[in-house]
Parts: structure tokens; sequence; C-alpha cells
């Protein structure tokens, strides 16, 4: 068999095995499991296993249960809820306010969680139900949620751009604030396109009634202190890694203590909060790392195979690409992949050759982190196969199909396609922070 | 079924049941080794060197241990795009098939995880670092929680089985 039709059939099966519905770990191991022992023989029955030292060398995964707590802490002890509230009367006066607020309350988790499922988990159990309650078009709403929990992973910490950061041996902090202007442009470009959108379609988010929201300027100001929580645990989390003082992994136990006590204080931590907090933590961090187990043994029997290499010799050789060109089918491969494949295990495929590629051709790459990292993030958005759609279907109110989900992404992929065309062109806009912070 | 097949998975839940309640709680114990580390570097200016890599030692065995309960709560997502749209015993007739999928794939786990720690004993294999601990206690956590990820995947199947014959057992 030619390399193409081994690396067709192994992606065929995978997509025909996702299908049948079995869980997605099993479905991605079976087929990688069954290549391995096919293309290279008994000794290869080790190659499942491999892959868990594989994941356990990779030490930044640390982060991952420890930001899956924190975002259940946020949404199990109140926190959260409050600041929705907040957003929830500041800006449900306009019309589409709601999902104006749902993306500011995604912008806040955001800065206090490194994944985009903690922003789903919150977006899908406090507010969609509440804009649900006020007849908002459940097509855009599902959509708000999906396109504002992919702040996560952008505005920092980010725990994409620390595996990024370690494949592409570049400083963490640099990539965390590199990520952050672009993270509130794409937010502000989410509520552009929510404003326009609601102005042209009215009664897709009908406003709430003036009644409601009425309450004395001192009792909206009151609201306001539900945003200092965030920013304390921003600060002790981000903060204190970019200034050096706790190292990354320790920085998101540190966030996970600063979220813990903030609940403590709110009097909110009880047994009950606790347990369902652990619970799901540990479901959670047991179906990412189970998928993302799997994936790295599809990855590495991918890679056996030369299928990458053969990318390269096809880009630079065969088809004579200038840098740009290169650049932009690396991009579109990603988006492919990406319908198939966890970013994690995507990182592992494909990174580790297409950074150096990126470097060589003279391209920045703090900045190709965060085009990296917004092209997940299209990835993962994009039907039929992406992780986020799945997710969502998981955590969101049992009304809203998959079809909805399908159909409330488009849109907001366009205008995160946008933002990646601005990045590109204007490449100040993520290099522009770290470069004006690192320099003094 | 057979009264075996009943007790089996009842008391494989209840083993993944267990385990998992008491894995639940490393997140705390993984918390407070990273602050131990922050705080008496910062501090009290001692770095520890093992901190993060005893870290790394109990995700793991957080995730391996932890994957029998999170199969038995099915908290592991599934892609449901076709699935979603099948009836309750289409379903288990489908995942009565898969489910010997997912079997093969953790015995390769598990047959690679034996000789892994079979190769660590014999070896004395040690982790490449400043602590230099030895592999064998995690790589016995992880053969003992891929076998019990085995035996939850087989209550699984005997599960759906019986899903299909119209009965429930658990």
């Amino acid at each position: 068999m030619s390399y193409e039709a081994i690396a067709l059939t192994m992606f065929g099966g995978m997509l025909v095995m996702l299908l049948t519905g079995q869980r997605i770990f099993a479905a991605i191991g079976f087929v990688s499991a069954t290549a391995a022992l096919f293309l290279y023989g008994n000794g290869a029955i080790e190659m499942p296993f491999n892959a868990a030292f594989k994941l356990f060398n990779w030490y930044p995964m640390l982060t991952l249960p420890l930001f899956i707590y924190m975002g259940y802490i946020l949404s199990e002890s109140g926190i959260a809820d409050d600041l929705y509230g907040m957003f929830h009367v500041w800006f449900g006066g306009l019309r589409g306010g709601l999902a104006i607020g749902t993306i500011g309350l995604m912008v806040v988790i955001s800065a206090m969680n490194g994944l985009s499922v903690a922003g789903m988990a919150i977006g899908a159990t406090i507010a969609l139900p509440e804009m649900l309650r006020r007849n908002y078009n459940k097509v855009m709403i599902t959509g708000v949620v999906q396109a504002g929990s992919s702040l996560g992973i952008l505005v920092p910490p980010s725990v994409v751009l620390v595996l990024y950061g370690m494949i592409a041996r570049q400083p963490v902090g640099r990539l965390w604030l590199a990520g952050a202007v672009p993270g509130f442009l794409m937010a502000a470009l989410f509520v552009l396109y929510i404003v326009v959108r609601c102005k042209l379609q009215p009664e897709l988010a009908p406003t709430v009634s003036r009644e409601e929201l009425d309450m004395p300027l001192k009792e909206k100001l009151a609201l306001a202190r539900a945003g200092v929580i965030p920013f304390l645990i921003f600060f002790f989390m981000s903060g204190l890694f970019i200034m050096g003082i706790t190292s990354l992994v320790e920085s998101s136990a540190v966030g996970a203590t600063a979220a813990t006590l903030a609940a403590w204080h709110k009097k909110t931590l009880t047994r009950k909060v606790i347990e369902s907090t652990l619970r799901q933590t540990l479901g959670i961090s047991c179906m990412f790392m189970w998928i993302i187990l799997a994936a790295l043994c599809f990855g590495s029997v991918f890679d056996g195979i030369g299928a990458v290499r053969a990318i390269e010799n096809l880009f630079i050789n065969q088809w004579q690409l200038t840098p740009w060109q290169v650049l932009i089918m690396m991009q579109l491969s990603y988006i492919v992949m990406g319908m198939f494949l966890d970013d994690t295990a995507m990182l592992v495929i494909v990174a580790p050759l297409y950074v150096p590629l990126i470097i060589s051709l003279g391209f920045n790459p703090i900045w190709y982190g965060v085009l990296y990292t917004i092209t997940c993030q299209i990835a993962y958005m994009t039907p039929p196969f992406g992780y986020n759609l799945f997710l969502m279907r998981a955590m969101a109110p049992d009304e809203i199909t998959l079809t909805d989900i399908y159909r409330s992404v488009i849109p907001f992929v366009l205008v995160m396609v946008l933002s990646l065309i601005l990045i590109i062109i204007f490449p100040e806009i993520a290099l522009w922070l770290p470069d004006h912070f690192y320099a003094r | 079924m057979p009264r075996i097949v009943v007790n089996y998975v009842k008391y494989i839940d209840l083993i993944s049941a267990f385990l998992g309640r008491v894995v639940m709680y490393l997140v705390f114990v993984m918390i407070g080794i990273l602050l131990l580390g922050a705080i008496t570097r910062n501090i009290l200016q001692m770095p520890l060197s093992w901190t993060v890599e005893m870290a790394q030692f109990i995700i793991t065995g957080y995730y391996i241990v932890g994957g029998p309960w999170s199969m038995m709560m099915g908290e592991h997502v599934r892609m449901d795009l076709l699935y979603d749209h099948f009836s309750e015993t289409t379903k288990a007739k489908i995942d009565v098939v898969t489910n010997f999928c997912m079997v093969f794939y953790l015995i390769t786990l598990f047959i690679g995880s034996i000789s892994s720690t079979m190769y660590a004993i014999q070896y004395g294999q040690r982790n490449f670092s400043t602590w230099n601990p030895s592999m064998v206690p995690i790589k016995c956590i992880m053969v003992f929680g891929i076998f019990l990820m085995i035996l939850q995947a087989v209550s699984t199947l005997f599960k759906d089985i019986a899903k299909v014959k119209g009965i429930q057992i658990s």
C-alpha cells in the first residue's frame, strides 16, 4: 500500500468508528492499535502504552485537571452566576444585550482559565438556559457560547499555547501576552456581529423589560463587586507567572487555590459543591486524558509512516510554494485535520515539523503560535467533526440539537477567520504587547 | 442473564465506584504539592526538586485509575451525529459490537503496560531527573488501572447485551 492509501485508510477507519457512536477514546485507540499491528507487526503492540509515557512527560498537562477544577468551582459556587448577573444588568437593556453580556462573561472566564471547556460549561449551564427562557433565538445563542468559550485558549492563561511553547521552544510568558490583544479583538468582533445581527433581525433577541433592570445606580455598582474576585484570581495566577515568581504548573495550582478561597469567602464552599466539583473534574479530566492518550498513539503511528514529511516535500519541492502560500496551506491543513483530531494530538503530529519550517521561512514563532491557536479553535468548531461541537452537545440543554449546534457556529467561524486574516496582515496585533512588556 | 454475570457487573461497578471516589481527591494532593513547591522556593528559599515530578505521577494515577469510574458514569464523550437518532435498543446493539473494539484497544494497552513494567523491574528503571525516582510503582499502578478498565469495559458489554435483551441488570 502507498503512504497515501495507508493514511486515507487510517482516517477513514477512524471516521467510521467515530460514527458508530463508540466512545471517542476507544474509537481512536482501536484504529491506532490495529494500524500499528498491521503496519509494524507484533512488536508494535507496545505503541498504545508508550503513548502513556509521552503523556507522562508532558508535565504541563498538569494544568488540565487544575483548570477544570477551577472552572467547576467558579460555576458551582455561584461566582460565575454573580458575574453573569453583573453583565445581565449592565447589558440587558440593549437589544441582544444578554448575548453581548455572555461574550463579556466569557472574556472574564478566559482570563481565569486556560481551557475552552470551562467557559463552555459555564456558558451552557448558566447563560444558555437564561437566554432560552427569554426567547432568544437558540441557534444564535448556541453560537455565542461556543465562540465565546473559544477565547479561553487565546486570552492568557492558555493550555494550548503552553503545549505550543514546549514544542516550538518558545517562552510561554511571551506567548500568553501575544494571545491577549487578539483575544480581545476577537471578542470585540463577536460583539459587533451580535449588535449588527440583532439590529437587522430584532426578533432574534427580545429585550429584557425595563422594570426588571430598573435599580438604583448604587445597586448597579454593587454588582461590580462580582468583578473583583476574577481580577484577583487573574493577578495571582497569570500575574505571578508572567512576573516569573511561580512556574507554569504552580500557577495553575495557585489559581485553583484562589478560586477555592474565593468560594469559601462567598460562604458557598459547601460539602455538596466540593463533592460535585471533584466528581465533574475527574469525569472531564479522564475523558480528555484518555482521548489524548489514544490520539498520541494515533499520532505516532501516523508519524511512523512518514506522512508528514511527505507534506513538506509536497509544499516546498513539488508545488514550489512561496513562504506565504506555505503558511496558508498549513493553516488549511490544520483545519482539515482538526475536524478529526484533538488539537493536542494535532500539535504532536504536525507542529514539530511545521514550526522549524515556519522559522526557516522567516516567520515569527510567537506570532505563529497565536495563528496556530486561532486556527485550532476554528478547526475545533468546524462541522461535522469538531470536538467542541460534541462537548457542547454534551453540556447544552436537551432542546438544542446537534443540527442547531452545527448551524450556530457558521457566522462565528467566519468572524474568527476574519480575525485570523487581520492578525496575518497586522502581526503587531499579537506582537505589540509582548515586545512592549519584555523590552523594558 | 446468568447470576454470575449479574454479580460480576455488580461487583465491578462497586470497585470502580469506590476507586473513583478515592482518586477524585487527588486533585487536592496535586494542588498541595505544587503550592508547596512554589512556597518553599519563593518564601523559604529552599527549592524542592521533586514536586512537579511527584505531581506527574499523581495525575497519571488519577486518570488511569479514574478511567473505569468515568466509563461507568458515561463520562466518555461519543460522537453522536448518527448515534443520537437511534433507539435505545439499536444503540445497545451497536455498542455490543463496538465494545469489542474498545476491549481490543485496552488489551493492547494492558500487554504494553505489562512488558514495560517487567522491563522497569528487571533493569531498575529510574526517571531521568534530579530526583531520579524509580518508575516501578507508577507502572504497577498503571497496570492495575488498565486491568480494571478492561474489567469495566466487559461489565459495560454485559450491560449492553442485557439492554438488547430488554432486561435491566444494574
